[in-house]
């Protein structure tokens, strides 16, 4: 999870222009270390529902964490295909520092969602409902 | 030791607001973004060095690791909330013990960084490898943020007195 927020928020960062000299271009490379970390927040997130269904299912934290992580994950993968054909230039300074405000949120969201999982949640087991 | 961090937290109101409904997850969430921060941009940087983003220059890079500092205050801050409100279930944790030793680690490998190979690495070309000392530098920093983080998750699980630590 560190590895995919952690990239997106370097990307945003420059976004929003508090890097300014930091050449976006050759950074779609870290890509492949972001969709490799976003497996593994995949696996284990399936793992952990798994183990724990009712413990989610019945919670509203885990849709809010799970639709912020979707829409972060899609805005990423629009990100770098704009990277990768260097067509980010086609969008508004203003657009792209709103995509990135976004970004920051969500992920922000999605975090914050997934720690109050622990904490929120009003069903533990499945058997409770049998 | 757990006094002084107990009277601690209580003078402060850490302890009031570490025990209220939403503290202690606020915190934690506060602890995640700060780390994310930090392997976003600290992390990056040691990738960088160990050849991943080649183009990428060296010095433009190093401008996130401000960042990466700034998340790393968020989690001293942080971390300095959970071990005093709680201090009998980390002074005792293997766990934390571990973590604050690969912490340590980190620091002096950036202290070691700093002194002896940062303006090198800064004024290499985009396109140059840089030195295997300042490799070396980036694969004991990844591995200590690795390790720590791994670590910061077994303390939920290592919690004494159920696990004692056999130094202890």
């Amino acid at each position: 999870m560190a590895i995919v927020v952690g990239i997106n928020f370097a990307i945003a960062l420059r976004l929003l222009g508090w890097i300014p000299q930091f050449t976006l271009a050759p950074f779609y490379r870290f890509y492949q270390l972001h969709w490799f970390g976003a497996l593994f927040v995949l696996l284990s997130g399936i793992g952990l529902l798994l183990a724990y269904p009712a413990k989610a299912l019945t919670n509203p934290v885990f849709y809010l964490k799970f639709v912020a992580l979707s829409i972060g994950l899609l805005i990423a993968a629009w990100l770098q295909k704009k990277i990768r054909n260097n067509s980010l230039e086609n969008f508004s300074q203003q657009r792209l520092k709103l995509i990135a405000a976004v970004s920051i949120a969500l992920w922000i969201i999605a975090i914050t969602g997934g720690r109050f999982l622990a904490y929120t949640h009003s069903v533990l087991l499945a058997s409770r409902f049998f | 030791m757990l006094e002084l961090l107990t009277n601690l937290a209580q003078a402060t109101g850490i302890y009031s607001f570490m025990n209220s409904p939403w503290g202690w997850p606020t915190a934690e969430s506060i602890h995640f973004l700060g780390l994310c921060l930090l392997i976003g941009t600290v992390g990056v940087f040691d990738l960088r060095m160990l050849g991943v983003g080649q183009g990428i220059s060296y010095d433009d890079l190093h401008k996130l690791v401000k960042f990466g500092v700034g998340g790393y205050l968020l989690n001293v801050t942080t971390g300095t909330m959970f071990l005093t409100s709680a201090p009998d279930q980390y002074i005792y944790n293997p766990a934390f013990q571990t973590k604050m030793l690969f912490m340590l680690v980190a620091g002096l490998n950036m202290l070691w960084f700093y002194a002896t190979t940062s303006n090198q690495v800064k004024t290499t070309d985009a396109t140059l490898a840089v030195s295997d000392r300042a490799k070396l530098i980036a694969a004991v920093s990844l591995i200590s943020w690795s390790v720590i983080i791994v670590c910061g998750r077994l303390i939920t699980y290592f919690r004494p007195p159920y696990h004692w630590c056999f130094w202890c």
